[in-house]
This record gives structure tokens, sequence and C-alpha cells, in this order.
């Protein structure tokens, strides 16, 4: 017999329910349906299907609006930001108070009057070109003479792209109209005060040096009034040169100290357009909007990562449990089947 | 309508009742074929249209037919059994009460020649779910594949092992 014949006489000969049970299963069909129990709520296979990418557009979208809320930043300070940076001082000293940058007509913040300050100030200056810088630096020092201060170094380099690096000194009583007049050479590009004070300092070397002179002034009546043996004498004597050595470097401290709070510094660079290269654009919008994107982005995928790294031995030994129970009812099965 | 037929997009849900009407024989034939027994087919099927209607409210059509649905639940329902009747050979076995049980005439019915019968008889339990399936029900390989939780090379293997084993035994039969 062949396959065909086989099939033929196969469905041919199809078994038929016999009426018992058709009539039992009609009855078991007129039931009233039972009220299903709880079941675990079965997620529909196409919504399974949608929920990755839907789950990934909501993080592409949360990240989007995110991002555009974040990136609202004032696009001058973004730019002053930008000029700043490349305009920076280097190796300055810790500031107690630093002025950013901008016009000189910001920088109202000056010294404090009655104490000593160490003032010192950045300024950047752009000017047309390379003759401008010559005629800036020159202003500059006229300037800085005028205000009753000095040149402790001056740099001037022209050329196609001119530069000027100078370094100057002036009164702390002057610093504002020294500021204001460098500032008004060209157009500022960057400027930072700083102000560190002094006082403290001063008032330490001012008490030891009280404490130092009283001392000194204590040994010698000593010396002058008493009667000593010569060893003691000897020792007293030390005793005041060593103080005296001490109050004169005390003396030179509070020199140097009153030296730096009545002058302060400052660092002027005069450049011009094509020696300061051209200024980066402060970023628009939509850069500020796909950085700040990409940054949510980044932590969502670290937060990410985190719940796989925290789920993934349980859902390996889920998954392990879940095979091994199938493979376990797939042999029992066709064991069963197999008789 | 034919609870067979290609499923639209949005498939409507017959009625229990109607499923139960249409597919009663299908589940019938598929049972008796498993357990070459006509009273345990006949137990299982009432058994399996029982938890069928259990089952009922979450039957989704647009994730398979009735029949298939049917049919799973049918053979779950004769793979219990199956294992009950392990059981039971088993304890007596232990207890040396086995004793032989009377082979019931014409298993699957009229109208099969004494070779088929006995060709099909030598079948396992497994061989002859296949035949059952693919053959005397005529399901496409998907949906036998998607019953036995199988792959459908893995039943075209099936199917054409049993019909050479059926085909050997009847040659030898005839011979």
């Amino acid at each position: 017999m062949t396959s065909p014949d086989l099939f033929h006489e196969l469905r041919a000969a199809r078994p038929t329910a016999p009426h018992s049970l058709r009539t039992r299963v009609r009855e078991i069909a007129a039931e009233e349906q039972p009220r299903a129990g709880w079941t675990w709520p079965r997620l529909p296979r196409r919504t399974a299907l949608a929920a990755v990418p839907a789950a990934a557009a909501l993080a592409l979208a949360g990240a989007g609006i995110l991002g555009f809320a974040r990136s609202d930043v004032p696009t001058d300070a973004a730019r002053q930001l930008t000029l700043e940076e490349k305009t920076a001082p280097e190796a300055a000293p810790a500031p107690s108070t630093e002025l950013g940058a901008g016009s000189a007509q910001d920088s109202t913040i000056g010294p404090t009057t009655g104490r000593a300050q160490r003032v010192s100030a950045t300024l950047t200056v752009e000017v047309a070109d390379a003759d401008a810088v010559s005629r800036a630096a020159q202003e500059a020092l006229d300037l800085t003479r005028s205000l009753g201060g000095h040149v402790v170094s001056a740099s001037v380099a022209t050329g196609e792209e001119g530069t000027a690096s100078l370094t100057v000194r002036v009164p702390v009583a002057r610093v504002q109209d020294a500021i204001t007049g460098l500032s008004a050479l060209g157009r500022i590009v960057s400027q930072q005060v700083t102000i560190d004070d002094l006082q403290e300092q001063l008032d330490a070397l001012e008490r030891r040096q009280a404490s130092l002179q009283a001392q000194i002034a204590r040994i010698s009546a000593r010396l002058d009034t008493e009667e000593l043996d010569a060893e003691t004498r000897a020792a007293l004597e030390t005793r005041r040169r060593t103080l005296q050595a001490e109050l004169r470097q005390i003396r030179t401290g509070i020199a140097q100290t009153n030296a730096e709070a009545r002058m302060s510094t400052i660092q002027l660079t005069v450049v011009t357009p094509g020696a300061y290269g051209v200024a980066a654009p402060p970023p628009s919008r939509l850069d500020r909007t796909i950085d700040e994107a990409l940054n949510v982005l980044a932590w969502e995928g670290v937060i990410a990562l985190g719940l796989l790294i925290v789920a993934a031995p349980f859902a390996i030994v889920a998954l392990a449990a879940w095979l091994g129970r199938r493979l376990y009812r797939r042999r029992e099965e066709e064991r069963l089947l197999a008789a | 309508m034919t609870l067979d037929a290609p499923r639209p997009a949005q498939a409507a849900k017959p009625t229990f009742a109607a499923v139960a009407e249409e597919l009663l024989d299908d589940v019938f034939g598929y049972l008796l074929y498993l357990t070459k027994n006509r009273a345990v087919a006949e137990d299982l099927t009432g058994e399996t249209f029982e938890a069928a209607l259990r089952k009922w409210r979450r039957f989704d059509p647009e994730r398979g037919t009735p029949r298939a649905w049917l049919l799973a639940i049918a053979r779950t329902t004769a793979l219990d059994w199956f294992r009950a009747d392990a059981r039971r050979k088993r304890r007596e076995e232990r207890a040396e009460a086995s004793y032989l049980r009377p082979e019931p005439a014409d298993p699957f019915g009229e109208g099969l020649s004494p070779e088929l019968e006995a060709g099909l008889l030598s079948l396992s339990a497994g061989e002859r779910e296949v035949v059952a399936l693919r053959v005397v029900l005529d399901l496409d390989g998907e949906q036998v594949a998607r019953v036995l939780g199988i792959s459908p090379t893995a039943v075209s293997t099936r199917l054409h092992r049993a019909l050479a084993k059926l085909e050997e035994r009847m040659r030898d039969d005839i011979a």
C-alpha cells in the first residue's frame, strides 16, 4: 500500500464521536461558563513586540524633552564663558574673591578701604590691528604712570597678528581707575579681578613684632639694672640677639605685606582678532539640546545597565530553571508516548 | 463558518458550543489514536472539553485556531492520563497484581483494514498522534507543530518515520 492509499483509507475511516459522548459534550458546553480564577496577566504578543521599541522611543523622547528644557542657557553668558576659558590666568593664587568676565562697568567690587588686601587683575582686550596693539600698549604704560604705578614687564609683538603682554603695578587705591582705563583700550575679551585679604596676616605680624619688642625691652632692662653673673648675662645677651634678628625679619615681612597691599598687579593682554583666533561661536539651542539629550541618554543607559546587572543573575537562574523544567517535561512526554 | 479558516485581522470569537459541536470528532479521533482505547478516549474527550470550558475566557482567536487550541488541551489531558496510567502500572507490577487488560475490538473504529489497524497498533503513541493530526485530521505542519510543541521540521521527520514504519508493518502482515 502506498502513502496516498494509506492517507485515503485513514481519512475515510476517520473516527466519529459516539452519540453518548456528543450528548455529554453538549451538556458541558451548555453549562454556565465558570468564572475564571486569577491568572497572571498575559501581555498580548503584539504588545510585547511593540514594548521594546516603545520603551526606546520613550527613553529618546524623555531625553529630548529634558535636553530641550535644560538647554535654556543665555547665549551671551555661554559666549563669555567660552572666551574666559581661553584666557584664564595661569597659576593664579587661590583667590578669596574673584570677579569674572564682564565689562569694566561690571567691576564695581574693589578693595575694602582700611584693610590690607592683595589685588590682582587679568584683562584681555581686543583691538582692530597690530598698529592698534602698539598704541594700546603705549596708552597702558602712560595710564599706569599717570596713576602712580610702574611697569613690571612689557612685551609687544607687532606683525600681521600683533599681541602685547604687560604686567603693571598701580596703587590699590587707583586700581579701579586703572581697570576702567585699560578696559577702554579695546573690546574686552575677558576680565578677572582677584582680591586676597592680607589683613589677618599683617595683624599677626604686628602682634609678633610687639611681643618681640616687649621681650627685648625686658631683657635690656635686666641687663642694664640687675647685677648678673657672667653666665646669665651671656645667656640673656644671646637671647636678645636672637629676638632682635627675628624682629628684623618680622619688620621686613610687615613692610613686604604693606607693599603688596599698597600696589595691585594688573596683567594686560592686548590682541588682534587674528592673534586671538576666531572666537568659537556660541552653541546653538539645537546643539545644546542635543548635548543635554545625549547626557540624559547616557544616564538612562547607566541606570538600565545597573538594573541589568542586578537583575541578570535572577533572570539567568529563572531561565535555567525554565529550560530545565521544559527539557524534563519534553523527555517525560517522549518516554510516555514511546509506548 | 469553518473554525479552521484563515484568521482575519480581528477574528470574531465563536461560541464555545459551536466550537465543541464542530471539533468534537477531531478531539475524539486524536485521543482515540493516541490512547488506542475507545473508552479512555471518550473519558479524555469529556475532560478535554471541561478543561476547555474553564479556559475559554482566555482563548484568543488571534493567537491560534480553536482547533489547535483544543487539540493542545486534549494532548495535555492525555499526557496526564499517560502519567497516571504509568504510575498505576508500576503499582501493579510492585504488587504483582498485574492483569491482562483485554484489547478492545476495532480500537480505531470501523472502516480500517486489519493490516492497517495492526500497523497502527504497532506504532508508539507519539507516532500515532502525528499520523492522527497530520493525516486523519489533516492539520498543516505549522498547526501540528504548535500542538506538539516541536518544530515543523520535526513534525515532518516524525510523520515520515511513522508512515515508513506503518507501511513496513503492513507489508510484513500482507506477506
